[in-house]
């Protein structure tokens, strides 16, 4: 009972954590590298050696931050991803938490992330910190809701709000297909909860790092293993909403799950190469007045569909 | 045994230098941009090694010190063509850039083997004024307003919001003259609320900036128009590697960066990178309108920014040589930041195709009386400083748009020493010298 509903599940889900981390900076390097940016060392230890570096480095303070929320903001996103992960089922019967309502756990995670990177910029007591902070909290507004429409989408045809159920109702169709504003719109939410690329609104240069820019050693290096891990638990729940998940030919589920993951992942690290960051007024004017509206019209498409 | 372990590991890792730009210190920051295994980060908490590239004038020492404190341990500093603090005599110093990187990697290394002890801290670890708490919650008034804990006024909403009524807490600090998004040396008081920009007052003008000797020949003599022309490209490209980069494009950035690197950058490869720009939503993504400059505000500016308001002002079609090459000012109507890019673009794709039919006619400039500089005309002045610009320009826009409204603006004064002679240039040691 304990090995089976405790023990594998938080083995499960850091393994793929601690994996998927490592995995999304290699391929990271590697994308930057094939885009040609100069690179010395090899990708496969790239992420070793920083990690080294900035476990050496020391945790530097700033002057009088809430020391309490500075230091666990970044264990709480990486607890947040660790959360999100671990209702992405990998196979009909390897799923570390099998909740009924999982769907929902995935939204309140994502509501709780615009949280927790607010509490990280706002906690240093420093000014670009802050600013990344305030502006983070308009933007996390924006794709909530996005977001909230689009899973409900995905949940009409599976008749249940239970990833293994969204999963199991794409058996004939995947919901890529069947909802083609989906995935397209889940992905800014994936860019949006991860401040990744175009949406890194929190953490960009003209803030020269924005909430993490006062940060450095280990607690950094918890923050940036924290982004990376929540594009991992992104990575799952996009490709159980919207790729059949486990399901695919030959080879068995959960390899099919973890490749799924891996091409979602491969796609949001491209396009945070090669698009701009958005400036924030006219991130949250697309949000509003284009992306959201499209969220309708998927789930009225999902709703219909789910009728015929 | 485990941690002479990770020592060696993090050795071998990319060095994070944060680079204090003084005076005349662009130009080995752009080698270090494109060479392996060193990043330039934008915040000292990330770096492991305090990069000061040219001198630092007397007055701004204490900022220096600032940030030299702000690099957590370990770390080293580097001067390269600079004098260190005096408290730091026995810090490394290198004059020859092709030596740079490579100084760098070992200072790393040696701080990671503990063969290097970590820079001393220059400042008291302590709040620069004193707490001087009062009231039921500590900070320093009556009830819940007012104060001067550490000597700040409270964050209290003093004035109105100005963008759409949403009053927040207003917040008053000094950025610069180090901060890596502005220019080298400026340094301004900025009140903030939220991320929206009510007041900024300018205290102290970017450093000079130099430019190559043949702009310097162009005011003695005839000089080739392709050297010109393609020191012009070289010129712009550069400020758009910093632009390109602010905007989250690492790969375009580093693209133009190479690309003024070429002795003859193609004319195609310009226009590839454009059309790259546009596809990426460079134009449409970045830009809001914004920070956009009224006729007045254009020609005290000039140059590409006057251009991009519409003002077809250009030393260049005075000239007979010009002429003979059929050349015409290009202009911008919006006068905006993306308008400043676009003439920026059109700049750069124009100067590489003047100086390739120059170079086939092997035409020259016929005027010395002045030049058109990159930063604007050279006649019988100098193009001077126009960082008063942004006191009106930048209140009332998120710091977003003022950043990259700032990187579009080229406002430092030109240098009167050229690129080629500032190497030797001294210091100025005064206030008044510099201003000078």
């Amino acid at each position: 009972m304990i090995v089976s509903e405790l023990i594998l599940p938080v083995l499960l889900v850091t393994f793929v954590l601690v994996l998927g981390a490592y995995l999304v900076a290699v391929l990271d390097e590697a994308i930057a590298g094939a885009l040609g940016m100069p690179r010395a060392t090899s990708v496969w230890t790239a992420p070793l050696t920083q990690g080294a570096w900035l476990l050496t480095q020391q945790a530097n303070a700033t002057e009088a931050p809430d020391w309490r929320a500075w230091r666990l903001a970044p264990a709480l996103y990486l607890a947040l991803a660790a959360i999100g992960l671990a209702v992405v089922p990998f196979s009909p019967t390897l799923i570390p938490t099998d909740l009924v309502t999982s769907v929902v756990l995935w939204g309140s995670v994502e509501a709780l992330a615009t949280v927790v990177i607010f509490l990280h910029g706002w906690s240093a007591n420093t000014l670009l910190a802050l600013i990344g902070a305030y502006r983070y909290v308009a933007l996390g507004l924006s794709y909530i809701l996005i977001s909230m429409f689009v899973l409900i989408g995905v949940a009409l045809p599976a008749e249940s709000l239970q990833f293994s159920q969204v999963v199991a109702s794409q058996e004939g169709l995947w919901n890529v297909i069947r909802q083609p504003l989906g995935l397209p719109l889940f992905l800014i939410v994936g860019l949006g909860m991860t401040f990744w690329g175009p949406l890194n609104l929190a953490d960009s240069r003209d803030l020269a790092g924005g909430t993490a820019s006062a940060v450095s050693g280990p607690p950094r290096l918890v923050w940036n293993l924290a982004r990376a891990a929540m594009l991992v638990a992104f990575s799952g729940a996009a490709a159980s909403a919207f790729l059949g998940g486990w399901l695919g030919p030959w080879l068995p589920g959960p390899v099919w799950m973890l490749l799924k993951m891996l091409a979602v992942l491969a796609v949001l690290l491209l396009i945070g190469r090669l698009v701009p960051r958005v400036q924030p007024e006219r991130c949250v004017t697309l949000m509003w007045v284009v992306f959201l509206p499209l969220s309708f019209v998927d789930l009225i498409w999902a709703g219909v569909e789910a009728l015929l | 045994m485990a941690v002479s372990w990770l020592s060696r590991l993090a050795a071998q890792a990319t060095v994070p230098v944060f680079p204090v730009r003084g005076m005349h210190g662009e130009p080995v920051l752009h080698r270090l941009a494109l060479a392996a295994g060193i990043e330039l980060v934008d915040s000292p908490r990330h770096a492991s090694i305090l990069l000061v590239a040219g001198g630092v004038p007397p007055d701004q020492h204490d900022a220096l010190r600032r940030v030299h404190d702000q690099l957590p341990t370990p770390f080293a500093t580097l001067w390269y063509r600079s004098e260190p603090l005096d408290e730091l005599a026995g810090a490394t110093r290198v004059d020859d850039p092709d030596a740079l990187p490579e100084a760098l990697k070992t200072i790393h290394r040696e701080l990671m083997s503990g063969k290097r002890g970590s820079s001393p801290r220059l400042l008291p670890d302590e709040p620069p004024n004193p707490w001087e708490g009062l009231g039921d919650d500590g900070h320093g008034g009556e009830g819940m307003m007012g104060g001067v804990p550490y000597g700040r006024p409270m964050a209290m909403n003093m004035t109105d919001d100005i963008r759409d009524g949403l009053t927040l807490d207003s917040l008053t600090v000094t950025l610069g003259p180090f901060l890596p998004m502005l220019p080298p040396g400026l340094t301004a008081e900025v009140t903030l609320q939220g991320d929206l920009i009510q007041s900024w007052t300018t205290h102290s003008a970017p450093y000079p900036i130099a430019l190559e000797s043949a702009f310097f020949q162009a005011l003695q003599g005839p000089v080739p128009i392709a050297e010109l022309e393609r020191a012009r490209a070289r010129y712009h490209l550069k400020r758009l590697h910093f632009g390109l980069r602010l905007a989250g494009l690492e790969r375009l950035a580093l693209e133009a960066l190479r690309l003024a690197f070429e002795p003859h950058p193609g004319q195609n490869r310009v226009m590839a990178l454009r059309r790259r720009l546009v596809r990426s939503g460079f134009f449409r993504l970045t830009t809001t309108g914004r920070g956009r400059l009224d006729e007045n505000q254009a020609r005290r500016v000039g140059g590409i920014a006057a251009r991009a308001a519409g003002l077809e002002e250009d030393w260049r079609s005075g000239d007979e040589g010009y002429r003979h090459l059929n050349f015409r000012p290009l202009t911008q109507r919006e006068g905006d930041t993306a308008a400043r890019w676009h003439q920026t673009l059109a700049e750069i794709e124009q100067a590489l195709q003047l100086a390739g039919q120059a170079e086939r006619d092997a035409v020259h400039t016929r005027r010395s009386d002045g030049v058109e500089t990159p930063r604007g005309p050279w006649g019988e002045y100098r193009p001077e400083d126009a960082s008063g610009v942004l006191e009106e320009l930048l209140p009332g826009l998120e710091w977003d748009e003022a950043m990259s409204t700032l990187a579009s603006l080229d406002l430092a004064p030109l240098s009167p020493w050229s690129l080629e002679e500032t190497s030797e240039a001294p210091v100025p040691t005064s206030v008044e010298e510099r201003r000078a």
